[in-house]
């Protein structure tokens, strides 16, 4: 390589100065007086909801480019201006989880020599999806261009999308046969994919000869592209009009006034303490297509997380006691669990709107090397992490609203997000063109109950606060399936006082292609991936797909004879089997399996969330309305709730009070008849414990805690009074 | 500065306030003065006298009684000394069999039992549901909430916690 002149910019030496003076100070790049807040405030406050007036602008104008359903339909994008060393000081809404991955990406690119080489310039586009750089997963790419004024850089604009194709072996983005690095997609590794503001041609071309659907993701490259200088240019316009020092100097007070807010609101809304819970997650891949011998085919990873609440206000949140890395797509990066952190708490304690980059900083996370939290191999997958950061943010949020309850900001509590597997798909399409999308809908979870009123029904997922589940009619533009159904799912919420909100399937008719591959990433049924609080229940776990080939749906329709439009709620025979004739599937996920053809049915159906408080406080009344509406079943209102429900003289169901006060006190003393003082219950499982009676799956679970993990260790034999290693064989 | 009335807390609590003006309290800067009248509200709520130290729960309180601090149940029952786990206490309903899960899953397909089980956390004396667990079958039952009772009252409230002979 030619020797060249080192940069000018100096903007690695200034990144670890900026660090070094947080270190020294506690302050974001020692910024311990906001000097212009407090000259004038109302300017200050101004110009921050200026720059986030610019992003969110930006946003909703480059989504009109995206020819993507994800983006244009759903919102999966998210933009942000950064400083000079990367920290994000405005974000829009959106996908909020990728504006400090986007932060690390910046970094990492400093951090690595690239203002030396390959030089950051003016006009530059530099992208990037690899998760161990800065972003969740493959289909989470995201670019960033320089924002210089006055020849001098004075930061960063970005835009991140979610891809809906990502090239992997699997068809769609989150790629469910994904086990090492090498088959989740295309990767763009923090590259310069623009000059001159102009993407380069080379590198569309590549794009386009690796993808199945290159028109989402070139699209969206040129959305990104133009959001990204339309922010440029508006930071630029805004430096003219206040100076460049004074941007300099106010864009680091907005962090640190973001630090100090955080601090401030943990401090507000919380009671400092240890808090502490866990979720599972189960994966079963034994027989299934495509799947390489790498590891056990099917496992099961404990995810206990203990957070700390400092009096000082700083949240720290340590996930000791979990699982090592696998061969499967399910793996996390630092990056992504700090995404999960950001936009977990930019939901729950920064919802005005002004949240950026010190929020992140006045928490702490602890992620044991060699977990799925942080991989000590970068090799491996990470194509479907949102599997695993889903239920473990799930944990976050119910600890955090265990706070919340405590101190009496009981509207604020609520019991969390969900799981919500989306359905991939790729072949040839309705029009005899190749394809591959991943279908969105899945942004429309139930959410978990609140502590003062049931869940959002199909309108909440963790990663996107902006739920939207997009119109059939768009979808069905882009794959060769119809919708014959869109249902609520009854009883998909947990139970509970207040019930978690519903799920929602969709039925669908593979039609005019005679090859279409469905593949579902994840989500075996095997154990509970959410939770309730303060009483209820966890909601179901992930439903199984039932799926009909060469059905005789044509003919009945022909007939005029009812067709089926979603499952029913007989879990042994569905209404596919009561209506259609031919092949009938029932099958856990993932969902690999031969290509469908048109005729067959399929459904798919998404998760609800949590249950809070004691179920046989449920209003009555208002069960009856969910009975009336589909949410819940007469026979969970009686058998789960204790309510019952007679008819009025028009059929509809109405609660009977005093029947099921009378019902709910026999159900109460049934559950003191039936349980057991918990110190019993551990003499008598103790047993179990002794002889390791698991299970496989949960006997390799507890080997592999115990390996990595001596606070499990300890713990696990402090509770059972066994010594852990003997009992599991571990050396 | 923000602030409700009594009243308004207890509607909230309870449930029972309108959702216009719930969902005016949670777009507004939140009310400083929250937690003594939340406290105050449920004080009123209880049927025993021994003061309310903090909320743990949806009827589970951490309480002054006498000179010990303990884990009580809104019907009155003790669980003991509030820094051990109350859950050691209770009395435990596992659903670990299809028939068992059923009754709360009606219409679902269910988790394997030999992976997942459910545990609920029952008073002993009212029967109230205090918590459920997810967990795998042999996992250790959590201690969900150890909180600092005494940083708490003393550098966040203001108000230092009086010395306690037993219970922190």
């Amino acid at each position: 390589m030619l020797d060249k002149p080192a940069s000018a910019l100096r903007i690695r030496e200034r990144l670890l100065e900026s660090e070094r003076l947080m270190d020294e100070t506690g302050c974001y790049d020692g910024i311990t007086e906001l000097k212009l807040r407090n000259q004038d405030p109302l300017k200050f406050e101004t110009l921050h909801t200026k720059l986030r007036a610019y992003c969110v602008s930006a946003r909703e104008m480059a989504r009109r480019i995206s020819a993507s359903p994800g983006v244009r339909e759903v919102g999966e994008m998210v933009v942000a201006i950064y400083t000079p060393e990367g920290d994000a000081i405005a974000l829009s809404n959106g996908i909020m989880v990728h504006v400090h991955t986007m932060s690390r990406f910046i970094k990492w690119m400093i951090r690595n020599g690239y203002e030396e080489n390959p030089q950051i310039r003016d006009g530059d586009i530099f992208a990037n999806n690899d998760a161990f750089i800065g972003t969740v997963q493959v289909p989470d790419v995201m670019d960033v261009v320089p924002i210089f004024h006055s020849g001098k850089l004075v930061g960063w604009a970005g835009a991140v999308c979610h891809e809906l194709e990502a090239g992997g072996i699997t068809p769609g983005g989150d790629v469910a046969l994904a086990q090492e690095r090498f088959t989740e997609g295309l990767f763009v590794c923090a590259e310069k994919v623009g000059e001159n503001d102009e993407l380069r041609r080379d590198y569309v071309i590549r794009c386009e000869r690796n993808l199945r659907m290159p028109i989402y993701w070139v699209l969206d490259e040129k959305a990104k592209v133009a959001s990204c200088i339309d922010m440029r240019e508006s930071v630029k316009a805004l430096i003219d009009e206040i100076g460049l020092d004074y941007w300099m100097q106010v864009s680091k007070e907005f962090i640190e006034e973001g630090r100090r807010a955080q601090l401030a609101r943990t401090r507000q809304l919380t009671v400092p303490g240890i808090y502490r819970g866990h979720t599972f997650y189960g994966h079963v891949t034994a027989g299934k297509p495509g799947y390489q011998p790498l590891g056990d085919p099917d496992w099961l990873y404990n995810m206990p997380i203990e957070m700390e609440i400092t009096t000082d206000g700083k949240i720290v949140m340590d996930f000791e006691g979990t699982q090592p890395w696998g061969y499967h797509s399910m793996n996390c990066t630092p990056a992504g669990m700090d995404g999960g952190m950001f936009v977990t708490l930019t939901q729950h304690m920064n919802f005005e709107g002004l949240v950026n980059d010190g929020a992140w900083m006045a928490t702490e996370l602890k992620l044991p090397k060699g977990t799925w939290t942080n991989p000590d191999n970068e090799m491996v997958a990470t194509a479907t992490s949102w599997a695993l950061l889903l239920p473990a943010y799930g944990v976050f949020q119910r600890l955090l609203s265990r706070s919340f309850i405590a101190r009496g900001f009981v509207e604020e509590a609520f019991v969390g997000q969900v799981n919500s597997p989306m359905i991939e798909m790729g072949g040839t399409s309705q029009y005899g063109t190749p394809f591959g999308m991943a279908h969105f809908e899945c942004a429309a979870a139930g959410s978990g109950a609140l502590a003062i009123k049931d869940g959002l029904d199909t309108a909440y997922v963790g990663w996107n606060p902006e739920s939207d589940m997009g119109n059939i009619e768009i979808w069905e533009q882009n794959m060769p399936m119809l919708y014959i159904g869109r249902s609520i799912v009854p009883n998909s919420g947990g139970a509970g006082k207040y019930r978690g909100g519903c799920s929602f399937l969709s039925t669908w008719l593979v039609s005019k292609t005679d090859h279409l591959r469905l593949v579902t990433s994840e989500h075996s049924s095997r154990v509970f991936d959410n939770g309730g609080l303060c009483g209820g229940y966890p909601a179901p776990t992930c439903q199984k797909h039932r799926a009909v080939r060469k059905s005789n749906i044509f003919e009945l329709a022909e007939n005029g004879a009812p067709l089926a439009h979603h499952t029913g709620t007989n879990p042994y025979r569905s209404e596919l089997e009561v209506r259609l004739e031919g092949e009938h599937v029932t099958l856990e996920g993932p969902y690999i399996t031969a290509p469908h053809k048109t005729g067959d049915v399929f459904t798919h159906s998404y998760n609800g969330g949590g249950g809070y408080g004691d179920v046989l406080e449920r209003d009555p009344v208002k069960t009856a309305w969910d009975v009336e509406n589909g949410f819940l079943t007469k026979e969970a209102a009686e058998g789960t709730f204790g309510i019952v429900l007679d008819e009025d003289e028009e059929g509809f169901p109405v609660a009977n009070l005093d029947a099921t006060k009378r019902h709910r006190a026999e159900m109460r003393a049934r559950r003191l008849a039936h349980a057991k003082p918990v110190s019993e219950w551990i003499a008598r499982e103790r047993e179990r414990v002794k002889a390791a009676d698991f299970a496989p799956e949960v006997r390799k679970m507890y080997v592999s805690a115990i390996k990595l993990s001596p606070r499990f260790t300890k713990d696990f034999s402090t509770f059972w009074d066994v010594d852990a290693k003997s009992t599991f064989g571990v050396e | 500065m923000t602030s409700y009335s009594k009243e308004v807390i207890a509607d909230l609590v309870a449930g029972t306030l309108p959702w216009p003006q719930t969902r005016r309290i949670m777009s507004a800067y939140k009310d400083d003065d929250r937690f003594f009248k939340y406290v105050s509200v449920l004080q009123d709520r209880v049927g025993w006298s021994d003061p309310i130290l903090l909320p743990v729960g949806d009827h589970l309180f951490i309480c002054q009684s006498g000179d010990e601090r303990v884990t009580k149940c809104e019907c009155g029952h003790s669980f003991g000394d509030y820094r051990k786990n109350w859950k050691l206490k209770a009395a435990i309903i596992v659903r670990d069999s299809e028939e068992t899960l059923r009754e709360i899953y009606p219409n679902s397909d269910l988790p394997d039992p030999d992976w997942m089980e459910i545990r609920e956390f029952i008073c002993p004396e009212c029967g109230t549901l205090h918590e459920v667990e997810a967990a795998a079958p042999g996992y250790p039952i959590v201690h969900d909430f150890e909180p600092d009772l005494e940083g708490f009252y003393r550098d966040w409230l203001g108000k230092p916690l009086e010395p306690s002979n037993k219970g922190g």
